[in-house]
């Protein structure tokens, strides 16, 4: 599971009430019927947190490799997104990525058709 | 497998046996053999079939190479199938061979000459030659030129059309790198089809320039863009660029590919530092922790709360950067010193450490932090659970040597966070298992008045109230849980139990008007689709006392009806009679009743409904009366040896005997087992058992021989029920049903008392050595019996203690009392002094 602070958008100091809320946006945001993946994730998460005892045991009794999840985010979410532009050739490379993995999931889809 | 030997070409064979030849090959799957013998066969009859067989010949050979990843090889061979209109055999195989090879601007024009066909492939193939197509269209910098095929053909306007839409997609990618306006941009995307293999494009682009004011909408446009298109890595990465309530995860950001990472970090407006630490980041955490720890100490751009935070928990695996990590951030605090010396012992599995660590992890909690219970209750729960798991971890140096350490923890965590449900119910259950029986009451009341609205703790209160024969207090817990819990049928069984065991009492106490009210409001707690026998019954036993007349015996009858009727049925109702201690035409009534019954045989179902009615708790504690009740039913039992008894019941039925001291009984019922089975050793066991009246201390020597024989063979055949049934019995263990606990060994060895020895200085001595026991003593003890079992345990201190404080001074047999008394107390985790009938010192 990922680390279920992240996953909620709150900090380690966040209390019972700061948690439900935000748990209570994401669902409104993301029912079960319409994003069902999301809302297992952001349920689990709930679940380890919603309790100050559950969160005492996960800052306490593990090695919480969240950090460095949180360190990356911090440094991947330190500018705002979307605002620049990627270069011609991050598109030209996306593209030929592209064009290989398909190409390569073609030959895989074709040598296991031959097996079969 | 030998391989079969190729036969090389032979030109001069007629040319019959060449094409049989070569069909043969291809059938085979040696393609490079076919496609030489049809090049033959063809040189001398260019026939339509034939070379439709060479084609197929090249196709697998083209395959073949394709899988070996020679993909050069492949599309040269794959050209040789190439038809009068351009196209090859198998078009998404070649293009993948070109693109494999880093053919791209060859694949393209390739690809290029199937657009406009009708069918050139079937369905599914034909949308990815279609996306493949377009994406190729778009990527190569350069229009290919299509090749014509014929004059004003529909399929060389639809390649025009097709080159078209590459332009538009193309520009509108190159106008969004530029930096092109939202509007712009709408005007190029505007120029590409929703409805051609380019709508990719389309989607991405606007989902980019809608992300600021739409997130959502964004993502919805996104998964249009399927996970089998060759735009989808491209999805992937405007995906992860895209703003995100949450953020991309470092997660996230390492299953992404270079490419995705480079359009995230250049849409985001990464630093370079930032970038470059996220480009390492990924590569440190595979390298392990100490490279990732190198890492972060170097980043002086990054918040360093952040930093610190990562690299405090990076410690436990680095308990050795300490002094690193307190030079770049400053001392760590007593408890997270504490706390990274105990996960770091957890990680190498150095229990003993772990223990000292996490104590003194407790211990260095200020008691004015606001968390300072909560947060030493979790670190003593965690600390139980561990010593359930590791013998190592054994308790506080102040509990005595026998003090199980889980139960210790357990404790120390219940005074900690007084307020935590589940480590309350642990304990209570513990004490309980533990036959504690003081604590598990207090505890269970402490609980109960702590959380009285919990049903869980309701429950608990309930059955320590039971066991204390408070049935009144036991009602009212579970009165009140029904209320929280209206459904509970095991509550609803129990709640009628408690109030019939109590109106048995106002029945004795000469009451039973009181028995009456208390009988009718048991009745609220029936369900109406399983009425319950044992109320019926007691109700119409109160009836009997109460009211006159015939129709006063319909309650009864009716319950009796309800327990199976016959003898079973009436059997519950003389054995209520008993408990209620009925006397008078009542009791008359019933023992004539159940007399009349008796006229039938006896059935299987009917002594089993016996064997259940005197299974019940406070059945089993009035031994005296059931005794009776069972002489008035023995000619009738004894009938019932007749009967051939699955071993099973048998088993239940021996139990039930036994419990209540019908040896005779239970001797005729496994007589007559024997004589229908005569090599059945259970039906041996039990005649043996019932001779010496459930008492291994009055076995012969001979039946001893036979029992261990017995047990010995039973193993053997792995029968291990059996078995243990047997060993039980021989060693008076307090699980058997027989209730003698060691007896026998205990009188073997009081006889082997020295006279010159008083036995009660020699008892209190011992007493004293098992007390005043160091906790490390304990602890091997542990060990051994971990090792060696018990038995095997004995047997090592028996040898150890010979040398120790006189041990040559007593009798050996003295000694081996004292040893198996050793590894009792620390097993069982009991303490000294504690008299409790079950796990009482046995001297």
């Amino acid at each position: 599971m990922h680390d279920p602070f992240t996953v909620l958008g709150v900090n380690e100091n966040a209390g019972d009430a700061e948690i439900r809320r935000r748990y209570l946006a994401l669902v409104r945001d993301f029912p079960p019927d319409r994003a069902p993946d999301r809302f297992r994730e952001y349920r689990a998460a709930y679940e380890a947190l919603s309790d100050e005892r559950k969160r005492l045991e996960m800052t306490l009794l593990r090695t919480n490799a969240a950090a460095l999840s949180r360190l990356s985010m911090a440094a991947l979410n330190s500018a705002p997104p979307g605002q620049a532009r990627a270069t011609r050739q991050t598109v030209a490379a996306l593209l030929a990525e592209g064009i290989m993995r398909m190409a390569t999931d073609e030959r895989r889809a074709g040598e296991e058709a031959g097996g079969r | 497998m030998k391989k079969p030997q190729r036969r090389g070409p032979a030109p001069s064979a007629p040319i019959g046996t060449l094409e049989a030849r070569a069909a043969e090959a291809l059938a085979q799957e040696r393609f490079k053999e076919a496609i030489e013998l049809y090049k033959l066969v063809i040189r001398q009859d260019p026939r339509p079939e034939w070379k439709q067989s060479l084609a197929d010949a090249y196709l697998g050979r083209g395959r073949a190479l394709a899988a070996k990843k020679m993909f050069k090889e492949a599309a040269m061979v794959l050209e040789n199938t190439l038809g009068a209109d351009g196209t090859v055999r198998d078009p998404l195989l070649y293009l993948t061979c070109l693109i494999l090879d880093g053919q791209q601007q060859k694949a393209a024009a390739h690809a290029l000459q199937y657009v406009g066909r009708e069918n050139a492939l079937p369905a599914a193939g034909q949308t990815a030659l279609d996306e493949l197509t377009a994406a190729l269209l778009v990527a190569v910098p350069q229009r290919p030129v299509p090749v014509a095929t014929g004059p004003a053909d529909s399929a060389a306007s639809e390649r025009t059309r097709w080159l078209e839409l590459a332009a538009a997609s193309r520009d509108a990618l190159a106008a969004w790198v530029n930096g092109a306006s939202p509007d712009e941009l709408d005007r190029q995307l505007n120029r590409i089809s929703l409805r051609s293999a380019f709508k990719p494009v389309r989607l991405l682009l606007k989902s980019i320039t809608n992300s600021p004011q739409d997130a959502e909408r964004s993502r919805r446009l996104l998964e249009a863009v399927s996970p089998g298109s060759p735009f989808f890595p491209f999805r992937q990465a405007v995906e992860a660029a895209l703003p995100c309530e949450r953020g991309l995860d470092a997660d996230g950001w390492n299953r992404l590919s270079q490419a995705q990472q480079a359009f995230v970090a250049q849409t985001r407006g990464l630093s370079p530092a930032t970038a470059q630490f996220l480009a390492r980041s990924a590569e440190a955490e595979r390298s392990g922790p100490a490279a990732m720890f190198a890492l972060l100490l170097k980043q002086p751009d990054l918040p360093p709360a952040e930093v610190r935070s990562a690299c405090l928990n990076l410690l436990p695996q680095l308990p050795d950067r300490v002094a690193q990590f307190e030079k770049s951030f400053g001392p760590l605090s007593a408890l997270e010193r504490h706390r990274i010396q105990a996960l770091a012992a957890e990680a190498r599995g150095d229990w003993e450490k772990v223990e000292r660590s996490w104590r003194a992890a407790a211990a260095a909690i200020a008691d004015a932090d606001p968390q300072a219970g909560l947060s030493r209750g979790v670190i003593f729960r965690h600390l139980a659970q561990l010593a359930a798991e590791h013998r190592e971890i054994e308790g506080d140096d102040s509990d005595d040597p026998f003090t199980n350490p889980v139960v210790s923890y357990l404790e120390r965590s219940y005074r900690a966070d007084p307020d935590y449900v589940p480590a309350v119910l642990e304990l209570i259950g513990h004490y309980r298992k533990d036959a504690q029986l003081k604590d598990w009451h207090r505890l269970a009341d402490e609980a109960v008045q702590r959380f009285p609205e919990n049903s869980a703790v309701l429950l608990a209160a309930s059955e320590s109230a039971m066991a204390r024969k408070a049935f009144k207090k036991a009602a009212g817990f579970a009165h009140r849980l029904l209320k929280i819990d209206p459904i509970n049928p095991t509550v609803r069984r129990q709640m009628i139990e408690l109030q019939v065991a109590h109106a048995r009492k106002q029945v004795r106490s000469k009451r039973p008007d009181l028995a009456a009210k208390e009988l009718s409001a048991a009745a609220e707690w029936e369900r109406a689709d399983a009425p319950s026998a044992l109320l019926r019954i007691a109700h119409g036993l109160v009836d009997l006392q109460t009211s006159q007349g015939e129709e006063v015996q319909t309650r009864l009858r009716e319950g009796v009806q309800l327990a199976g009727g016959g003898v079973g049925g009436w059997f519950r109702a003389c054995l209520e009679g008993e408990l209620m201690k009925l006397a008078g035409a009542n009791a008359t009534l019933l023992r004539r009743e159940l007399a009349k019954a008796r006229e039938m045989p006896p059935t299987r179902e009917a002594v089993m409904a016996i064997v259940s009615a005197l299974g019940q708790a406070e059945v089993v504690e009035n031994k005296r009366v059931v005794s009776g009740l069972l002489l008035g039913m023995r000619a009738w039992l004894t009938q019932a040896t007749a009967i051939d008894w699955p071993p099973a019941e048998f088993q239940a039925l021996a139990d039930t005997l036994i419990r209540f001291g019908a040896f005779e009984l239970l001797g005729e019922f496994a007589r007559a087992a024997r004589r229908r089975e005569p090599t059945n050793p259970v039906w041996r066991f039990h005649e043996i058992v019932a001779r010496a009246d459930g008492n291994a201390d009055r076995l012969y020597i001979t039946e001893t021989n036979e029992l261990v024989a017995m047990a010995a063979a039973a193993a053997d055949r792995e029968d291990f029920h059996t078995a243990t049934r047997i060993e039980r019995f021989l060693d008076g263990s307090h699980e058997a049903p027989f209730g003698r606990r060691r007896r026998r060994r205990r009188r073997v060895m009081d006889d082997d008392l020295p006279e010159s020895l008083d036995a009660d200085i020699i008892h209190a001595m011992m007493g004293s050595m098992i007390s005043g026991m160091p906790k490390a003593e304990a602890k091997r003890v542990r060990d051994l019996v971990g090792e060696f079992g018990r038995e095997g345990t004995v047997v090592q201190l028996v040898r150890d203690y010979k040398g120790a404080f006189g041990g040559n001074d007593l009798p050996e047999p003295m000694l081996r009392m004292l040893c198996e008394a050793i590894v009792a107390q620390v097993m069982d985790g009991s303490r000294p002094g504690q008299a409790r009938a079950g796990r009482r010192i046995p001297f």
